[in-house]
């Protein structure tokens, strides 16, 4: 199942700020719901982990995180990562490309379009409840992301390897995608 | 014309009411999974997640260890008892359990056995599989590229491609299509749709070791042949295999495969020596069993500018998935789809049919009814839609112009069939009359002008079912007959036995009429009983709408074979010949005196009490019945359909479905069975598809996305008849469970098309979801 979702918010934040947090994986890491970074490979690739409930069974994907384009310049990003569930149940990649516009007012815009692959038990559950799903994380990630910005900027990357990190619950994702069905018609996914 | 008997006998043409209902509508059924034995264990599978991988390793120790867990079963063990793969019903092989890779999603990799359900499933959660993923094939127009991934790696022949087979003259077509004034075509997509019977597969298997004897209770609508199968497979002697097929909740062709369930049980409790238990989730059984259709079809009509058909030609790609486990008669790889020609006088036509690999999972042909007949039917009925169109005729007066004439039955069509009956011209007037089709058309035109979307769609199919004659149908070799034993005890009350199995089809109900209408025992006094190896006679089972053409007519026979007998015994009695004696139903009298008669039961009793000399005891008879020919029934419907234009939804106002299915055994359970079969036409009309993406996933693979119709979107049927019996049937039945399914999609999308044919639209293909039609609407710039 490929989704294409584009999300786009404003930071009353300048643009160095923001691009500072943006172009660290390590520190983006921290802002998506249930993910961690375990291990820096080189300069460009990482290793990380991310962990998606689903009822009683819990989907632990492991993979590698890369960096495919950094334009510090442009203020652009292009991130691609692909994991495996550790029990084989399944498997996930996402495309994101980030980037940066300064606006008039001293803020900044984040343009995000990422391109998801979801293969297994996930997938199974339909575009339209994924398409919400990603919808949800991307709320708590926008939500982290924000606190992220407001903390001082040299403050460690908080998440050592191996700590444990809460995984998101899709069953409480779920509803919510179902409550989120009849809220709305579904977005048009192909 | 059928002799009536009276109330009180109930034999055929009296809607008696099913005998069956009194314990279903009490919740009393006994279904596989009301089967509960002492030990008794529980199995469930692991599936792949994955359309298309390499598998690395499945480690099981971790699910061994959870307690309560009996067994872990994988390929690689049961590679080492040569079982890693079965043979399906289509000449091809099936993996059980996976070795190597895997081919579909849903695709069985490991089989987990503990003392209760919920243990198993957890423990089916710990099974680590590694997989690496490879490049997956879903769209089978691309099977055949150089570059498509191949499939099965485990065939000698490197390719994905499966079967060609062709039938008619390409050559005489050809000709006729390069000097045709008019050509007309389409292409139709038949989705793939699932049977989704109310009851999933299941078995219960139990081998014990005391006696050296294996039970298996299972979800089968073939248990003679399964039987023999497991025989021939597992190398068990088939005297010491019992399958028992108990109530059936519905099958409509899902219950004719064997699956890897069924083997991984039975593997079980060979190896714990306990009765095992496994029974599929409804997400198991929409992604992993049977499916029905994926026909990917072309057909195009050469015809004069007056609207006669000259020939048909037809070329179709059809989707098997990862494995050809299609049920279908030997010699016919893409079922009975050259009955394309339809009701039609074509003087010449040719079809081809290719068959695919691709990353889904196994099925086809005979799963939600059918032998392909499904698909052929809307495929002609469609395109004699689209010719009307083209040469701007009204599609009631083409068919008219073109219908096969009642006068040439026995008809033989140019693809090789011989119709046995028909007469299509008066089942299409009923149906017209009955909806008031001039009158319709007229509301159409005054409809148009006020820019409303009104449509009528016919539909005017030919069935073909009853397979089939031994000579040219089989299944594994053996060969399609079926069978009846009817046993008549001392007090006149009898049991008969066949060797179909019904699903919900009324069969206690319908036999015993049979029996009733050819002995005069009333219905009432006769039990019918399928399912048992150990008790019925061999036969193929019921699907493709057989078992009257088959077993049905077997019935008659052993009861006419009774009656022959229990003329003998009357004569004894009545101290007179023979030749002296007339039959009523229920008894022998003397010709010119019917005060000297003999009842049936007193006949009975003196079988066991009084017996002729020279006579054996008692009165019993089996036949196992060839039939001489396919059976043809046939019909016409007709749907009125309205059009939103804002939300694009069709609201089916009116449906008139006139059937012909011969004589009728009991008129109620063939009007039920015409209901359901148009309710199943509207679902995959309007409603259902499995689809995959691009990596192999089902997206439909829960009730969520695959959709049931429910009484609020059916609409309300009008049935009628018209009554053409079968020459060669012994009762002149022909079978009707499948003419709804086979006839009803083209109804539904032809009065779609029509409704909106003066916006220049010639085809949706189905599903026709309010989405699609509204995506119409918009093009067409006429969207509310």
């Amino acid at each position: 199942m490929a989704l294409k979702i584009e999300k786009t918010f404003e930071v009353q934040e300048p643009i160095d700020k923001v691009w500072d947090v943006l172009s660290d994986p390590r520190k983006v890491a921290t802002c998506v719901p249930g993910a961690q970074i375990t291990e820096q490979v080189d300069e460009k690739t990482y290793k990380g982990a991310i962990k998606v409930k689903v009822g009683p069974s819990v989907t632990d994907y492991t993979g590698e995180v890369q960096i495919v384009r950094l334009d510090a310049q442009n203020h652009e990003i292009e991130i691609l990562g692909k994991g495996q569930d550790v029990r084989g149940r399944g498997s996930a990649s996402m495309k994101m490309t980030g980037r940066l516009r300064a606006l008039p007012n001293g803020g900044t815009e984040v343009i995000s379009v990422s391109e998801i692959g979801v293969v297994g038990i996930l997938a199974q559950m339909g575009s339209r409840v994924i398409t919400e799903v990603s919808n949800i994380m991307f709320g708590e990630f926008t939500k982290n992301f924000l606190a992220r910005l407001h903390e001082p900027s040299d403050q460690p990357v908080e998440q050592a390897a191996g700590a444990e990190v809460t995984p998101i619950k899709a069953t409480s994702v779920a509803w919510q995608a179902t409550k989120g069905l009849f809220r709305k018609k579904p977005e048009n996914v192909s | 014309m059928i002799h009536k008997t009276s109330p009180e006998i109930g034999g055929m043409g009296h809607s008696i009411k099913r005998k069956e209902d009194l314990r279903f509508i009490q919740g009393k059924g006994n279904y596989v999974d009301d089967v509960n034995l002492p030990g008794m264990v529980y199995g469930q599978l692991v599936r792949s997640p994955y359309a298309h991988a390499r598998l690395k390793s499945v480690n099981t120790e971790k699910a061994k260890k959870l307690p309560g867990v009996l067994a872990v079963i994988t390929g690689e063990d049961l590679a080492k008892a040569n079982l890693a793969w079965m043979p399906t019903l289509s000449y091809d092989k099936q993996m059980v359990l996976a070795t190597g890779k895997v081919l579909f999603q849903s695709q069985e990799v490991a089989f987990v056995v503990a003392e209760d359900r919920y243990t198993a499933a957890d423990a089916a959660e710990l099974v680590e599989v590694e997989y690496e993923e490879l490049p997956v094939l879903v769209d089978p127009h691309k099977a055949l590229d150089p570059d498509a991934p191949l499939l099965r790696e485990d065939r000698e022949q490197k390719n994905n491609h499966i079967f060609h087979w062709e039938v008619g003259d390409r050559q005489a077509t050809e000709q006729v299509f390069q000097k045709a004034a008019v050509k007309a075509s389409v292409h139709a997509f038949f989705p793939r749709c699932h049977p989704a019977p109310l009851e999933t597969c299941g078995c219960v298997a139990d081998f014990s070791r005391a006696t050296g004897r294996l039970t298996v209770y299972m979800t089968s609508q073939a248990p003679h042949a399964h039987r023999t199968v497991f025989a021939l497979v597992g190398g068990i002697p088939e005297n010491n295999i019992r399958v028992i097929s108990p109530d059936i909740g519905g099958g409509f062709g899902n219950k004719v495969p064997i699956y890897p369930g069924y083997v991984c049980a039975i593997v079980a409790s060979l190896t714990l020596g306990v009765p095992v238990k496994w029974i599929e989730t409804r997400s198991e059984n929409l992604q992993s069993t049977g499916f029905a259709r994926d026909y990917h079809m072309t057909a195009e009509i050469a015809a004069d500018r007056e609207g006669k058909m000259q020939a048909l030609r037809v070329k179709t790609l059809a989707d098997h998935g990862a494995f050809n486990a299609a049920a279908q008669p030997t010699k016919f790889p893409a079922g009975l789809f050259s009955i394309c020609t339809g009701s039609y006088d074509y003087p010449t036509a040719f079809c081809e049919v290719d068959g695919v690999y691709t990353n889904k999972a196994p099925g086809g042909i005979a799963y939600l009814c059918s032998f392909r007949v499904t698909e052929a039917a809307y495929l002609i009925e469609r395109a004699v839609d689209v010719l009307a169109l083209d040469l701007k005729m009204d599609p009631a007066e083409l068919r008219r112009k073109n219908f096969i004439p009642a006068s040439k039955f026995p008809y033989k069509s140019s693809l090789g069939w011989t119709y046995d009956s028909g007469n299509y011209e008066a089942a299409m007037k009923v149906a017209l009359d009955k909806i008031g089709y001039q009158q319709l058309r007229k509301e159409q035109e005054e409809k148009r002008k006020k820019g409303e979307l009104m449509g009528i769609g016919i539909s005017s199919f030919t069935e073909i079912v009853g397979a089939g004659p031994a000579h040219s149908f089989d299944i594994l070799g053996i060969k399609m007959f079926d069978s009846c034993e009817i046993r008549i005890h001392p007090t006149g009350k009898a049991m008969a036995r066949m060797g179909t199995k019904s699903q919900g089809q009324g069969h206690e109900t319908t036999y015993a009429q049979i029996v009733a209408q050819e002995l005069g025992i009333p219905a009432a006094d006769v039990t019918i009983e399928e399912g048992d190896t150990d008790t019925a006679p061999y036969g193929l089972g019921t699907y493709a709408s057989r078992s009257t053409p088959t077993s049905g007519a077997a019935t008659a026979i052993a009861a006419r074979k009774i009656r022959d007998k229990a003329k003998k015994i009357a004569a004894y009695l009545l101290e007179c010949n023979e030749a002296d004696l007339e039959w009523e139903p229920g008894k022998f009298y003397v010709k010119g005196t019917p005060s000297k008669s003999k009842t049936i039961q007193e006949i009975a009793f003196a079988a066991y009490t009084n017996i002729p000399p020279g006579l054996e005891a008692g009165l019993e008879a089996v036949d196992y019945y060839d039939p001489p020919n396919l059976t043809f029934p046939f019909g016409t419907y007709v749907c009125v359909v309205d059009i939103d234009k804002g939300t694009g939804e069709v609201k089916v106002r009116r449906f008139v479905a006139v059937d012909d299915c011969g004589n009728i055994i009991n008129p109620m359970i063939v009007e039920g069975q015409i209901h359901g079969g148009l309710t199943e036409g509207l679902a995959i009309a309007f409603m259902q598809q499995i689809d995959y993406d691009e990596s192999g996933n089902i997206q439909g693979g829960s009730f969520m996305d695959y959709l049931l119709p429910t009484a609020v979107e059916t609409p309300h049927w009008e049935t009628d008849k018209t009554c053409t019996p079968s020459p060669h049937h012994p009762f002149g039945a022909k079978g009707v469970g499948e003419s709804p399914n086979v006839g009803s999609p083209a109804a539904f999308v032809n009065a779609v098309v029509d409704a909106l044919s003066h916006l220049g639209v010639k085809h949706i293909d189905m599903p026709i979801t309010p989405w699609k039609v509204w995506k119409v609407l918009q093009e067409k710039g006429v969207a509310a």
